[in-house]
This record gives structure tokens, sequence and C-alpha cells, in this order.
């Protein structure tokens, strides 16, 4: 048997046949056994090696003005943190971080050391760093690392809320926690929407840790954007001159509310004391407290125009007709009434514009405690205007049926009632609007959401807001409201002057006043609505003596920064 | 013999198109998990730039902040506000007054 070059050559291929076929059985098998016999274990580890899953953080949504200034921004900032794995190294280090010149008080070190000593493994050093505290920890962090240690500091990705405007409009925008919750104003009262919703992914990465694809598990949403009502211009000076009248009369607190008469929106919304809307949270309740819709006081003279008002819509007295009013002082029952200047007779007019509380308070009588309940009612005295803001104060108002025989001579010139200044400009509007009630608002929009507006509703006849127009501009012509007088714009206004409500005991304090002045202009076509509060001033405190000379100060730059002028007819201010 | 040259012949193009259909799946897998990289980090870049631009924003808003603007406008350029004698008001009528 010869063996050929061909059968050799046949025997090779068919070895190298087979060795191919074991190959391929080989690999085949093994293909097998990890995709189909072990499928469940290796998907598992591979998902361990590639898969990541991380928690989304949400980003808060911004607050503009009403001109798109931002008034509070969320901006991504680093937190700082201590891996402890050895206490004695991280005190060694939380010795050159405190060296570094990053400022702490001496109870967050006190603490951080408390953790460290304890043994604690995660303790955070310092949350939302600046952008300099940053570079300084990274620096720490990389020479640590260049003496061959592993990382004890380490950082994490958060949200810092900013508030560029400094404390400007501090008690509308509120402030945050460290945790970006809301604590006060628009941050608490639309906290679940502008805070958004965190979200968790799932990364898919490679060895280096790179990632190559990812699917969202929760969708995150972010934070709605706010835009308010308020003009942060009009608010900064607002704010400005307040401060400078409380100063001036050394009063501990006050308000001042700037209303755009046409639809109710604020443009202003000052108080005093004010925060720091970053520190919210070290605040002490007082400084917090916004005064414009927290604050309840006796209206005292600012009420008898809205008394009036109601009376001659009412018809119970004609604006000429005249009361008796006891030259100056007034006994009824076991109490009297008192005005500042004696007067004989005075009309209903002379009434207003001399603000005399025996007048006010006959007319109060000859209306009787139901009209007068009426009246209260129509304006939504007693009653939480549905301003946008956290704590708003109802007020007080008793039902008719606990009030005494007399109590409606001292309800017409406001007293026995409380108010907030929130209630008394709204109320004011009416007049302005020439007889509409509107509810004052604070928020322009959120993006996607339809916010429902309250129809305006009647309160008094045109004729009547018409008549008391006219009687309030003789008050700052001629009457208690000379100070707030402006030669070029026509001011229909009310002075008031009030003893304090010491609320404890439920009756006026003496010798602590509260000084108030409420009104609008231009008063043939009224831009703007304005009520001004000044709290226990010391020396002056008639409400013609300080109030009104601060709202004579904000009338003027108003009508300069929206162009109002007397040529304007019946047209709106070129800014509103 | 020539039955078995076709039959090779369609070995060989059923091989090759294999071949090809294997190496178009690979490369198309590659290039997924290509375009999955550049996503990433197209996606990380926007982050990063839209978290720049908040920054901005916010430091913009800080330069202009109507106290440090008039503390520098007072204490730095020497600026006053006008006494009332020193203001003139002309009569006229409503002009538009646009901020920007």
């Amino acid at each position: 048997m010869t063996v050929t070059a061909a059968g050799i050559e046949r025997k090779r291929i068919l070895f190298l046949f087979i060795v191919f076929c074991v190959w391929v059985l080989v690999v085949g098998a093994s293909l097998v056994k990890i995709q189909v016999v072990d499928y469940v274990e290796n998907v598992k580890k591979v998902q361990g090696q590639s898969t990541r899953t991380e928690s989304l953080i949400a980003k808060r949504g911004t607050i503009y003005d009403r001109n798109g200034e931002i008034l509070a921004i969320s901006v991504k900032t680093q937190s700082a943190f201590i891996s402890n794995r050895d206490p004695e190294e991280a005190l060694t280090l939380l010795t050159e971080v405190k060296k570094s010149g990053i400022m702490f008080n001496t109870d967050e070190i006190r603490n951080i050391k408390k953790r460290i000593i304890k043994g604690n493994r995660f303790i955070w050093l310092k949350r939302k760093l600046t952008d300099d505290e940053f570079e300084i920890l990274k620096d720490i962090k990389e020479a640590h690392k260049k003496k061959d240690k592993s990382p004890i500091i380490d950082f994490v990705e958060e949200y810092r809320r900013v508030y560029p405007q400094g404390n400007t409009a501090s008690h509308i925008l509120g402030g945050v926690g460290i945790d970006e919750q809301g604590l006060g104003g628009i941050e608490f009262h639309f906290n679940p929407a502008i805070a958004g919703k965190g979200g968790i992914v799932q990364l898919e990465q490679d060895a280096r840790r790179k990632t190559f694809d990812l699917q969202y598990i929760e969708k995150p949403e972010e934070g709605k954007d706010i835009y308010l009502t308020i003009d942060a211009s009009i608010q900064y000076f607002v704010e400005k001159e307040l401060k400078m009248t409380l100063e001036k009369y050394s009063a501990p607190r006050g308000c001042v509310i700037v209303m755009n008469t046409g639809d109710g929106s604020i443009l202003a919304m000052a108080s005093s004391p004010d925060y720091s809307p970053e520190k919210i949270a070290g605040t002490p309740p007082a400084f917090r407290k916004n005064n414009a819709v927290s604050f309840i006081y006796h209206p005292g003279s600012t009420f008898k125009v809205l008394m009036v008002a109601s009376a001659l819509d009412f018809g119970i007295c004609a604006p000429q007709e005249e009361f008796f009013c006891w030259n100056g002082e007034f006994k009824i029952k076991d109490r009297s009434i008192s005005d500042v200047h004696p007067y004989s007779y005075l009309t209903v007019e002379g009434i207003v514009i001399n603000s005399s509380n025996i007048g006010a308070a006959l007319i109060g009588a000859r209306m009787g405690k139901y009209n007068v309940m009426r009246a209260i009612n129509n304006f939504k005295l007693g009653q939480l205007t549905g301003i946008e803001l956290p704590g708003e104060e109802r007020g007080i108002v008793n039902p008719v049926k606990t009030w005494s025989g007399i109590s409606v001579y001292f309800i017409a010139y406001g007293y026995e009632v409380a108010v907030t200044p929130i209630q008394m400009i709204g109320a004011f509007n009416v007049i302005a609007t020439n007889g509409y009630l509107l509810q004052p608002h604070i928020i322009k929009k959120i993006e996607g959401v339809y916010l429902k507006k309250e129809q305006p509703r009647p309160i008094i006849s045109s004729g009547t807001a018409h008549r008391m127009t006219s009687i309030m501009t003789q008050v700052v012509k001629s009457g208690t409201g000379k100070s707030a007088y402006i030669e070029e714009v026509p001011v229909a206004a009310k002075t008031g002057t009030t003893k304090r409500i010491n609320r404890s005991q439920g009756h006026s304090e003496g010798l602590r006043y509260i000084s108030s002045f409420g009104g609008f202009f231009p008063a043939q076509n009224p831009q703007i609505t304005m009520f001004v509060l000044v709290d226990e001033p010391k020396g002056l405190y008639y409400g013609g003596d300080v109030a009104a000379p601060l709202f004579k100060t904000i009338a003027e730059k108003l009508i300069i920064y929206l162009g109002i002028s007397p040529a304007m007819g019946n047209k709106t201010a070129s800014r509103l | 013999m020539k039955i078995e040259n076709i039959s090779r012949g369609l070995i060989i193009l059923l091989a090759a198109l294999g071949f090809i259909l294997a190496f178009t799946y690979m490369s198309l897998n590659i290039k997924t998990v290509d375009y999955g990289y550049e996503l990433q980090e197209l996606a990380t870049r926007k982050e990063r730039l839209k978290e720049e631009i908040d920054k901005l924003k916010s430091r913009k808003a800080q330069l202009l902040n109507l106290e440090r603007v008039e503390k520098r406008v007072i204490e730095e350029l020497g600026y006053q506000y006008p006494t009332p004698e020193q203001i003139i008001k002309v009569p006229g009528g409503d002009r538009d007054r646009s901020r920007h």
C-alpha cells in the first residue's frame, strides 16, 4: 500500500478539520454555558460591573420679578465631607482646614471634632461652598493625595440658593433651608411647584467608568420658574425710603404696599425689619414676619373712608348733610370720643377731610350695626385676601351679636376691629377702581401652571367712588394729609393714627401709636394705590406727619419711574 | 467537477456574505457604543454649560444689585441725588420709557 501525496494532504486536511471542529465545539459549548446555562448569574455580574444607579437632584425653579430680573436662583456648588477612616488623621486635617482661612463658627468646629472623635464615618465639613472655598479645599485634598494617603476630604454636588438682590424683597421671597426646602415667603408657599422632583437614572459604564448609555428609572422634573408681579427697582427704593422713615422716627417696624390699581397686582411690598433670605434659618421670627400681611392693628381714621363710602352708597346720608360734632368731646355711656380739633357742625365730606372721630361715630350710629357689618364684609375686612403669601392674618372682626350697644360708634372710626395692611390697600383700591374689589396678587405666572383669577366684584357704585375720590383729594389738598400733596399729580388719600393693640390683653395701649396713610394717584385716572404704615414712631406720630410724607416721597419716585403724568388722560402708565 | 465548482463557489459566497453581515453588525454595534459615549459627553457638556449660564446669570444679577450700584455711584463716582430746587419739571405727554 503506497501512500500518495494526495492522500497525505487529505489526511492533514481531515486532521485540521477535526481540530477546527473540536475548537468550534469547545467555543460553542463555552458560549452556551456562558449565555444559556449561567445566563442569569452572568447577567448579574455584568450589570454589577457596568451598571450604576444614581439619584438626580432637581434644580429649584428661578424666581423673577415682573421684568425678568432674577430674585432667586439655584446654582450648582460643591459640599465637602470627611471620610473618617482614621480619627487622628482627620483631626490633623481639620486643623489644616481651619488655618486655610475658610470661615467656620466655633460651634461648627466643635461639632465636627465631636463627630470625628465619636468615630462617625461620614461627616459634613462644609456644605454649599463658595468657589474660593472649593479651590482651597481641593488644594488640601490634592496635597493629601501627593502624600500617598487615601483622600480624606471629598466633595458632592449640591445646589445653593442665591438671592442676587440681597435683602430686597426678603419677606416676599422667604428663603430656603440647607436642603433647599422652602422656609418662608414664596419659597415656602410654592415649594411643591418650585422644588421640582428628583429622579433616578441607570448608567451603563465601561471599565474606565465612562458612561455610554443611560436609562431613566424615574425622570427628574426641574422646579418651575415663578414670575412675580413686583418690580425689583420699585421694591428697592420703597424699602430704602421705608427704612429711612423708620430710622428718622425710631420706629421698630413698618410696611409699604404698592399696588397696580387696574389689576390688583402688587408692585412692591416692603416690610421692616428685614433679613437676608440666604440666612433665613438663623433669623428670629420677629424679623421674618411680613408686616404687610401679618400685622394686625386698629385701622383708625383710614377706616372712616370705607364707612362713609358705605353710608353714602347705602343712602344713609348725603355728602353735604351736616352732623353736629359736639365741639370735640362726645360722651356715650361711660366712654368718650374726642377730636384733635373741636368742630361744631361738619358735613359728611368735612368729617372725612378733617378726620373727625365724633362725626364718623355719629355716621356709624346712624348706619346701625348690621349695615356697619355689611360694609366690613363688602370690603373683605377681617377675611383673608387670598394673596399668595404664607402667614396672612385675618384680623379681628367680632360677630355682631357680641357687639355692645356702643360698638358701632367706635368701629366707625376704626376701633374694635383689627385689620391687616393688605386688607386696607384692597379696600382703598375699591374706591380707585370705581367700586370694584380686586384680589391682591403677587404671582404673575408660573411656568406650565394655569392661575385662576378671581373676577372683580362690584362693592360700591361708581358715583359713590367718584364722590369719595373727590373727598379724599380734598384730604390731601386741605385736610389732614397735606404733607402728601404733589403739585403735578392729584393724590386721593386718607390719614390714620391709632393706638396700638396689646394682643395679650386685647385692648389699646396708651402712648404707643400706629401711623398710617392710604391712597391712590392720579386721582382722576388712578394708576397706583399705596398703603403706608409706621408702627410706634417716636416724637411725631400722626399719620399726616409720619406716614403721609413717606407716601409722598415714594409717590414722586413712582411718578418719574412709571411715567405717570397729568397729561395721560385715561391711558395707563407706559411701564405698568 | 462543474457541480463541485459551483457548490464551492456558493459556499465561498455564503461565507463572504456571512462575514460581511457579521462585520456590519459588529461595526454598527461599535458605532452605537461610540455614539453613546459621544452623546453622554455632549450631555455632560450641555449640563455644565447650563450650570455656567446659571452662575453667570446669578453673578450678573449680583453685579446689577441696585444697592451695590447706588453705593458705587455715590461713593466711587461722587454722584449725588438732586435737591428739589435742582429738579426742573418739564410738562409733557406720556412718553414711552422702555427700560432696556
